[in-house]
């Protein structure tokens, strides 16, 4: 089905002057020879242009339409009258109301479906209003504290933690109407006004509310903590960027107590639901056909909003840079959280990582981008070492390095960087994206290559030969990318298991192709190392003659074996596993039970299937693109029987789960020997660690299903029968699909029909 | 109640559109919280009514319709798509989407269609499961894609081969965002 949101903004248009004329006769002339139904259209107008359009006059879509016999003032203002007094518990039931339209709005929803449906906020936001004082719900304040001082208070707050919200979202990348709906339809969240007028306002509020002696206690305490809680909140999010300097948690923290009281009261509020109207939409925009409010309950709101301020409070674990691997690892564990860290967090966290070309407001995106390389492909290098600051001679080998090397950064810094900050995308934007960017690190592999063939000249690096073959040459630069790369394959890969792009019947295929990866990559991490030994061996066989730098020299090499030992260690984790449900798949599929989403009048063949899902890796040079007939035959396992199939499950399950005991056992973070006393960043290292748990919990669930596969083999080849056996593939978010990457299926014996 | 065999397939009539257009929006807007505009009608109509089939009881009521377009995607593939698709509650459940679909996907075909795609809401099983049925492959999410914030599966037919290697111009408009500004 289409879908029906298409951006209603008006778009700007080009104004000529013309002298205006009456055309009626014209226009009725050339319409009377239309048919009807014909389509006027030019070149230009698309289809989302078509999606767009409204129809003035029908009350589904034209917002501003009134129905005759309908009163022109009825049908626009509300006769709410927010100059009456209310109770202490309609307070209460207002401002619960008006935090769950918040959050409605930070989980993507606009304002006129959300907040802008009160007509409190109506009241203060327009007129926009010019002073603090001039932003009141009526000219003449209303008789009663309760609603023109606290009520008004936390409405005014309110509207300032959104102004700091939308802020900081609209700043950074994001999707409109997909993450964040940034239209305020020209109304100002009090952007103009310093906090500190807030907070004066909310202090007045709290003040009264405690002295008075006719409010009952706990209802006083409901309406203070609420207060106190919009206190917090805007010190909070005003602290925004600054959390770099400060590393203050203490806002947030503060929030997540106040939360505490205000869930536990929510019972006591009474909803006002007459102060919130949908009519209100028909003087924001007249772009927009009317949409119905959005309602979310009190446990959704207050759950999402703790978890903006855990998140927030977590994500300062990660505000020290200890080396890349530690840096990404950080970034893409913080936000991998289900559900998914807020827009708001995901912004903030994008402004964190980089901006003005410097990592966590501290490290040159140079040093980042050099620390990788180092780790992975140049410990201790030359290339990573000149500088053409220190050698000024053009002639010099070195000063032509270091040119090389500016060149490199150049071209090679803004991705690098991408690739970590993709993780602030939602999670359907960062497989799509990592679709499109492969394509780009398969062209920056192939530019690295020329500037490796360079590099290797000036640096006079001496090739290896390998059993009297050619020689070869470590291929530093295009090394790293290539990985970077195969990092990319598997995510996507692994990102399509989480999306649930995959029908069971390609499972046995998409396992294969993840254990093809991994294999690949782990050659190629096997070559890297190689060069790795041999330039340590000849650094070594040098040290001789000098002795300056070694002890540093042997800790960049001892630390590279290092990063390269922990990759290793994972992605043989991944493959055993991969493997193993490769296999399990193929057994389930030969005896047809596993379930199909295609069936026999498909349109498509295989082949046809194959392509679709190999679409993303066509372009691509390196790693080759399998061949159809061969992954047919490789992806079936053709020729082996159903017991070697078996056997070879089991291995590799085995073997699977002591990787993932070897990964957990590595650790989440590599230590980082020059600053023993850092905090580690606890919070995010949980979070890795209940990932892997729960790999280990599916890679049990797998010898588990194949122990069941064994047992109705052996039993329908003694009696000669089909497998009596039922396979479920557990959904993502089910209780048995342990892991969203991992889907291990459900075997069991199928009940007797008898 | 009708039996299956009553129905009528019948392709789109332009010079109906007075009789059938109406009815068509009718049909279709019961599940759409916020309808579509006659453009969206006409704009497939008028270029791609042969695309359009309905299904009509034999009162001649109008209790299915599908309504695709077909058109060279950026240069690149031709590619046909189903935008609408349709059946009267009541008469759910008995292969008449099914049948509609194939009727479209009949007719792209014949009109050398390299490949066939479209969006389903993630919480619509029932589509979902019609198109896989017909061999569709789901290649993407797409993260809120409806006004009510649900999401959809971009789906996929290939009807012949080499059509993944096809190059497209311009940019994908689902493409990768721009470069961030640092």
């Amino acid at each position: 089905m289409l879908p029906n949101n298409e951006v209603r903004v008006p778009r700007p248009r080009v104004v000529q002057s013309a002298v205006p004329r009456d055309i009626t006769a014209e226009f009725t002339d050339a319409a009377s020879k239309l048919h009807g139904g014909q389509l006027v259209k030019d070149e230009m107008f698309t289809l989302f242009e078509a999606v767009g359009a409204l129809e003035i006059m029908d009350s589904k879509m034209d917002s501003g339409y009134i129905a005759p016999g309908e009163n022109l003032a009825q049908a626009l203002e509300d006769d709410y009258d927010v100059r009456q007094p209310l109770t202490p518990e309609e307070v209460v039931g207002l401002m619960d109301q008006l935090l769950c339209h918040e959050v409605a709005w930070h989980k993507g929803h606009p304002l006129s479906q959300t907040l802008f449906t009160s007509i409190y906020l109506d009241r203060l936001l327009w007129p926009v209003p010019r002073t603090m004082e001039g932003a009141r719900f009526d000219r003449v304040p209303s008789d009663s504290p309760l609603v023109g001082l606290v009520l008004r208070a936390y409405c005014l707050a309110l509207v300032k933690s959104c102004d700091l919200v939308h802020a900081r979202v609209a700043t950074e990348y994001y999707y409109e109407e997909e993450d964040f709906v940034s239209q305020l339809y020209n109304r100002n969240l009090l952007s103009a006004f310093d906090i500190s007028q807030f907070h004066r306002l909310l202090d007045q509020a709290v003040a009264w509310v405690g002295d008075q002696t006719d409010i009952d206690e706990t209802l006083k305490q409901a309406i203070q903590s609420r207060l106190l809680f919009r206190h917090e909140f805007l010190s909070a999010l005003h602290q925004d960027l600054e959390v770099l300097e400060t590393r203050s948690t203490e806002n947030f923290a503060s929030c997540i107590a106040q939360l505490e009281p205000l869930l536990e009261s929510v019972s006591l509020g009474k909803p006002v639901p007459e102060a919130f109207s949908l009519k209100i939409q028909r003087k924001l925009a007249s772009t927009v056909p009317p949409r119905p409010m959005v309602n979310i309950s009190h446990d959704d709101a207050l759950a999402h909003m703790k978890r903006l301020c855990q998140d927030a409070i977590d994500m300062q674990q990660m505000l020290d840079y200890c080396g890349p691997s530690n840096f990404k690892t950080a970034v893409w564990t913080l936000l991998s959280r289900k559900p998914q860290p807020s827009i708001y967090i995901r912004c903030l966290l994008q402004a964190l990582i980089v901006s003005n070309m410097t990592i966590l407001g501290a490290v040159p995106v140079k040093d980042f981008l050099y620390d990788d390389l180092a780790e992975l492909v140049l410990p201790a290098s030359i290339l990573l070492e000149a500088n053409t600051d220190d050698v000024e001679m053009p002639s010099d080998p070195r000063f032509q390095i270091a040119q090389k090397m500016d060149g490199f950064l150049k071209r090679f810094a803004q991705p690098f960087v991408d690739t970590v900050r993709c993780a602030c995308m939602n999670r359907c934007r960062i497989r799509r994206t990592i679709c499109h960017t492969i394509v780009d690190w398969d062209n920056l592999q192939m530019e690295a290559e020329e500037l490796d063939l360079e590099l290797r000249t000036l640096s006079a690096e001496p090739p290896l030969q390998f059993q009297g073959g050619e020689p070869t040459w470590s291929f530093p630069l295009s090394s790293w990318a290539y990985n970077q790369k195969l990092v990319h394959f598997r995510l996507i890969l692994q990102m399509g298991f989480e999306l649930s792009i995959y029908s069971p019947e390609e499972l046995p295929g998409m396992y294969w192709y993840l254990s093809h990866i991994c294999s690949t990559h782990l050659g190629h991490i096997d070559r890297i190392r190689t060069f790795t030994v041999a330039a340590r061996k000849r650094d070594l066989m040098s040290a001789g003659t000098r002795t300056g730098g070694s002890l540093q020299k042997a800790s960049a090499f001892h630390k590279s074996f290092h990063a390269l030992e922990r990759l290793t260690t994972h992605i043989v984790a991944v493959d055993a596993f991969a493997i193993a449900l490769h296999a399990l798949y193929v057994v389930l599929a030969r005896h047809n039970v596993l379930p199909s989403a295609s069936s026999s009048q498909a349109y498509s063949s295989d082949r046809l299937r194959y392509e679709i899902r190999m679409k993303p890796f066509i372009p691509i040079t390196l790693p080759e693109l399998v061949p159809y007939d061969e992954y047919k035959r490789e992806a079936a396992l053709e020729g082996d029987s159903d017991v070697i199939i078996l056997e070879r499950a089991s291995k590799a399950i085995t073997e699977a789960r002591k990787a993932w005991e070897a990964t957990l056992a590595n650790g989440a973070f590599i230590d980082d020997p020059s600053a023993p006393n850092k905090p580690a960043p606890v919070a995010i290292e949980e979070d890795w660690k209940r990932d892997v748990k729960d790999t280990m919990r599916a890679c049990i669930g797998t010898s588990l299903a194949i122990e069941a596969v064994r047992k109705a083999l052996a039993a329908s080849s003694s009696e000669n029968k089909s497998l009596n056996l039922e396979v479920v593939v557990p959904e993502v978010g089910s209780k048995t699909r342990w892991h969203d990457w991992w889907v291990v299926p459900q075997v069991s014996e199928k009940k007797s029909q008898a | 109640m009708n039996a299956p065999s009553e129905l009528r397939y019948v392709r789109y009539d332009n010079s109906r559109e007075n009789e059938l257009v109406p009815a068509m929006r009718q049909l279709i807007s019961k599940d759409l919280s916020e309808p579509y505009s006659i453009y969206v009608y006409r704009y497939f109509l008028y270029q791609w009514g042969d695309l359009c089939f309905l299904a009509m009881d034999d009162k001649n009521e109008m209790v299915g319709v599908v309504v695709s377009k077909l058109e060279p995607h950026r240069d690149g593939p031709m590619r046909g798509y189903i935008a609408m698709l349709a059946v009267r509650e009541e008469y759910r459940g008995r292969g008449i989407a099914t049948k509609l679909v194939r009727m479209a996907i009949d007719a792209m075909i014949e009109r050398d269609a390299d490949e066939i795609v479209l969006e389903t809401e993630i919480t619509n099983t029932a589509a979902m499961k019609l198109y896989e049925r017909l061999g569709f492959l789901r290649s993407k999410q797409l993260h809120r894609y409806y006004l009510n914030g649900n999401s959809a599966y971009r789906l996929v037919l290939y009807l012949k081969e080499g059509v993944g290697a096809i190059r497209t111009a311009f940019v994908d408009p689902y493409g990768p965002p721009p470069p961030v500004p640092v």
